[in-house]
């Protein structure tokens, strides 16, 4: 009786499907350790330093930062250990971990059927290695506009500021319909003390920049349309970075001379690095061991080998001339950056967490919105221009939408590079995020000569920096007694509380402004 | 996509209009909230008592009396001492002791004052928790079901400003249980006899418990002068900025329609300046003192006095005089001072 080959072996192919659901389940349990991870950035949570390692693991934004900010601290090492995975696994982060990477598979629904000629150029893989030295190089000048593409970033900052907040909508718009149902009511109370404060903030949060921070989000995943993980094939510094070191990779996918060249595996390549022409042999710096080849193969010709082999050099890999491209769109980038408005001046609108130094702050800020999930009270938000482009998506507070906690300093102790200090509370109560001013044209006590004092109540300093001073004026011949609030700049710390609880409707009639000094 | 035909849609369009239908009657089912009637004051009449018609007769929710009640020597007892629970005690025994106030089996909310997370108890922002500890146990002892703690702090979270205060530790030790005063269960509340204050949200615990004690600090304000027990129960609604205007008629609209049994005004640290966040404990007094009274205006307007104010200098006060809210005319009340060291 033949012997049935070995690629249709009941036991081959079982091993196979194993490898390729190991994957699957791994990547589906990374993305749930990253979503625990952001939701233990919360204040007060046991879990907070689970988040902080996670956005520490990116090579990309730790050494960017480490060049930018010209110091290496000790979490820097934290991202050298994907350095080595890839030294030994090739890109198979991207395929197995990469939180961004398993929501552009999950996306997978939106991109075209594989056919050859729709394929783009191979040559634009090199983008991502250009996007890559023009981050690095403009990080040596210390600029770290471009790591709001990191995907760690990209995947923390959207779930803060976009993700969670559409979620509590959903969630709270469903609580209020249930809730007065005397049938429900236990159960949504039951799932309401679940999620809140732990998952969900107790009092919903608003994000000024939502739909800009959407709108990068949904672009990378939109580009599913164009290709198969259009975004980790083209685009992704990460994968670039990563990439590199895969030229080293130990671990190899090797075809063997079993090959019928039936093709099968290469329509079955997300990242369309199987080369036909080549034997159908593949990349290890564009293979992201999603093992969909060694499933489709009917011969079972593709194997993972470990093995020291010389770097495969493919003529859209970084070459001399997209490091002297990168490093001119750098200098160039970065000059036309330092040359908007907000260079010079900032903008009254720039509030800072507390304790951070404006010029240090925008070459030490890595762009992941961890301190955004933090703050307790929606008061750090990404920048849409308040700090010009180059502040894009850095945090900034915004007292109307929320005040900074006077018992809090949750943003330093988060922050996964310090660039928000660390701060114990009692220092950071004496630091200054900007100055309060009243405005009295629409102040209730000045303009309408009545009794309001909420500023003043609300003020958490000591000694307030609000004072009322009762003043008599005379309103159509009668003598009227007012309380009129009065700042005192000099111990002002600018924490916005008084803005944030001003009982006018839309602009505050108390409303603090960046004192900074410009250095 | 599906593609609908008309009769799919139609149907479609039914269930859900259905749907809808059905849970808007069955929201509508909760009961609605209005004050009830019931008759009977508390405390006997002090001596050289004015006529009856002067007294709040009614409470939204209905007396406790208890046959196995002890009567009453005070209308407002003024405890004196170092140990808050003593103080309680021997104030609450003055007043008839808490069964009076609690019945078997009632469910009972005490509100203290825990309006900011910023500082310990020291500092006088926030009520003693050992006096809130102490009305817990009180409260235990005379068959309370449950017993619930809870405030709505305008500075930092709820979470926070319990565990900072100090009160959540000793609600926890005697057995009580610290409610987060979460958006959901705010409910909308009209107020047809109010003066100012028609409408408003709040917490569906605190109308729907049997039992409300509350608990202020006394402590200097900007607005009220003084922040004592009627400006306390602003910690129940939940957009408070907009009583900022006219407070004192405000404040009386919202105790007349919230008329907490008891009100146990915590003087132990009084803060003198700076108020209501306080920070600095060169503005903080010990008084050592406890005032209780199931009238919130008498308590009030005794509490004044530790200021060196007269209970008429108070807004709220004369407007809750005035509308028959409770007494401040301290002169005709029956007040019982206390000594718990001697």
């Amino acid at each position: 009786m033949p012997k049935r080959p070995l690629s249709q072996r009941s036991s081959v192919k079982n091993t196979i499907l194993n490898w390729v659901n190991l994957r699957r389940f791994m990547q589906i349990l990374a993305l749930i350790l990253f979503t625990a991870g952001f939701i233990g950035l919360a204040r007060g949570s046991q879990a907070s330093q689970t988040g902080k390692i996670l956005i520490q693991l990116s090579p990309l934004t730790m050494l960017a930062n480490g060049l930018s900010s010209k110091e290496f601290l000790s979490f820097t090492l934290l991202g050298l250990i994907l350095i080595l995975a890839a030294v030994i696994t090739g890109r198979a982060w991207c395929g197995w971990l990469c939180p961004m990477g398993t929501i552009l598979d999950l996306f997978g629904f939106l991109h075209p059927k594989q056919k050859k000629q729709s394929q783009p150029a191979e040559q634009l893989r090199q983008i991502k290695y250009g996007i890559l030295v023009i981050i690095l190089i403009a990080a040596i000048f210390g600029n770290l506009t471009l790591l709001a593409i990191d995907p760690l970033t990209l995947f923390f900052r959207s779930t803060a500021s976009v993700i969670w907040p559409a979620l509590d909508r959903i969630i709270s718009a469903v609580e209020r319909v249930l809730y007065p149902v005397p049938l429900f009511s236990d159960a949504v109370l039951w799932l309401d003390d679940l999620l809140r404060p732990v998952v969900l903030p107790v009092e919903p949060f608003f994000y000024r920049s939502t739909v800009i921070v959407f709108l990068l989000f949904a672009s990378v995943i939109g580009l599913n349309t164009v290709a198969v993980r259009f975004w980790c094939r083209y685009l992704c510094p990460f994968g670039g970075l990563l990439g590199i070191f895969s030229k080293l990779a130990l671990f190899r996918r090797e075809v063997s001379s079993d090959c019928s060249s039936c093709g099968l595996c290469e329509k079955s390549c997300p990242t369309g690095t199987i080369d036909p022409n080549r034997g159908y042999a593949s990349d290890p710096s564009e293979c992201t061991l999603c093992l969909n080849c060694l499933q489709k193969c009917p011969r079972s010709t593709i194997q993972w080998q470990v093995k020291i082999t010389p770097p495969l050099w493919m003529p859209y890999d970084p070459n001399r001339r997209i490091v002297l491209a990168g490093f001119a769109i750098a200098a160039i980038g970065t000059a036309v950056l330092n040359s908007e408005a907000s260079s010079r001046r900032p903008s009254p609108t720039l509030l800072r967490p507390p304790g951070t130094i404006e010029n240090d702050f925008l070459s030490t800020c890595i762009r992941c919105g961890a301190c955004i999930r933090a703050c307790p009270t929606n008061a750090l938000q990404p920048a849409a221009l308040e700090a010009g482009v180059s502040g894009l998506y850095t945090p900034i507070l915004i007292p109307r939408q929320g005040y900074c906690d006077y018992s809090c300093n949750a943003c330093g102790e988060i922050c996964p590079v310090q660039a928000i200090p660390p701060l114990a509370l009692e220092e950071k109560r004496t630091q200054v995020i900007g100055k309060a001013y009243i405005d009295q044209n629409i102040c209730i006590a000045w303009a309408d000569h009545r009794d309001c004092i909420v500023c003043e109540e609300m003020c958490p300093l000591a000694e307030k920096a609000i004072t009322l001073e009762e003043n008599t004026v005379n309103v159509e011949n009668q003598p009227i007694t007012v309380r009129l609030p009065k700042v005192d700049r000099e111990k002002c710390i600018g924490c916005g509380i008084c803005e944030y609880k001003c009982p006018l409707p839309s602009e505050a009639a108390i409303r603090v402004q960046n004192s900074s000094p410009m250095v | 996509m599906k593609k609908y035909n008309r009769r799919e849609f139609l149907r479609a369009m039914l269930i859900g209009s259905g749907a809808l239908a059905v849970n808007t009657i069955l929201s509508a089912c909760r009961p609605k909230i209005e004050p009830d009637q019931a008759a009977i004051p508390i405390l006997n009449t002090p001596t050289n008592a004015p006529a009856p018609s002067a007294y709040p007769t009614d409470t939204t929710k209905p007396t406790p009396f208890s046959t196995a009640t002890t009567p009453p020597t005070s209308y407002l007892a003024v405890a004196r001492g170092t140990d808050p629970e003593m103080m309680v005690r021997r104030a609450l025994a003055s007043l008839g002791g808490m069964e009076n106030f609690v019945p078997q089996g009632a469910s009972v909310v005490i509100k203290p004052n825990i309006c900011v997370a910023y500082h310990s108890y020291e500092y006088a922002a926030t009520t003693n928790p050992w006096v809130v500890g102490a009305l817990v146990k009180l409260a235990f002892e005379a068959g309370a079901k449950s017993v619930k703690v809870m405030d709505f702090p305008f500075g930092g979270s709820g979470e926070e400003a319990y565990r900072v205060s100090g009160i959540e530790d000793q609600v926890k030790a005697a057995g009580g249980e610290m409610v987060v005063m979460k958006a959901l269960r705010f409910q909308e509340v009209d107020l047809p006899d109010s003066g100012k204050l028609k409408f408003t949200k709040i917490f569906d615990e605190v109308i729907n418990s049997d039992v409300l004690i509350n608990v202020p600090i006394a402590k200097h304000h900007g607005l009220a002068r003084l922040t004592l027990g009627m400006k306390n129960l602003m910690g129940t609604i939940y957009n408070r900025e907009a009583l900022h205007q006219n407070l004192g008629v405000m404040l009386t609209d919202l105790a007349s329609f919230l008329r907490p049994q008891l009100t146990v005004v915590d003087a132990n640290r009084i803060l003198m300046a700076n108020g209501p966040t306080g920070g600095n404990l060169d503005d903080v007094k010990e008084m050592n003192t406890l005032i209780a009274s199931p009238d919130i205006v008498a308590a009030d307007s005794y509490a004044a006095t530790l200021f060196g104010l007269q209970p008429e200098d108070l807004a709220y006060i004369r407007e809750g005089a005035a509308r028959g809210l409770g007494r401040s005319d301290l002169a005709n009340l029956k007040i019982e001072e206390i000594n718990v060291d001697a």
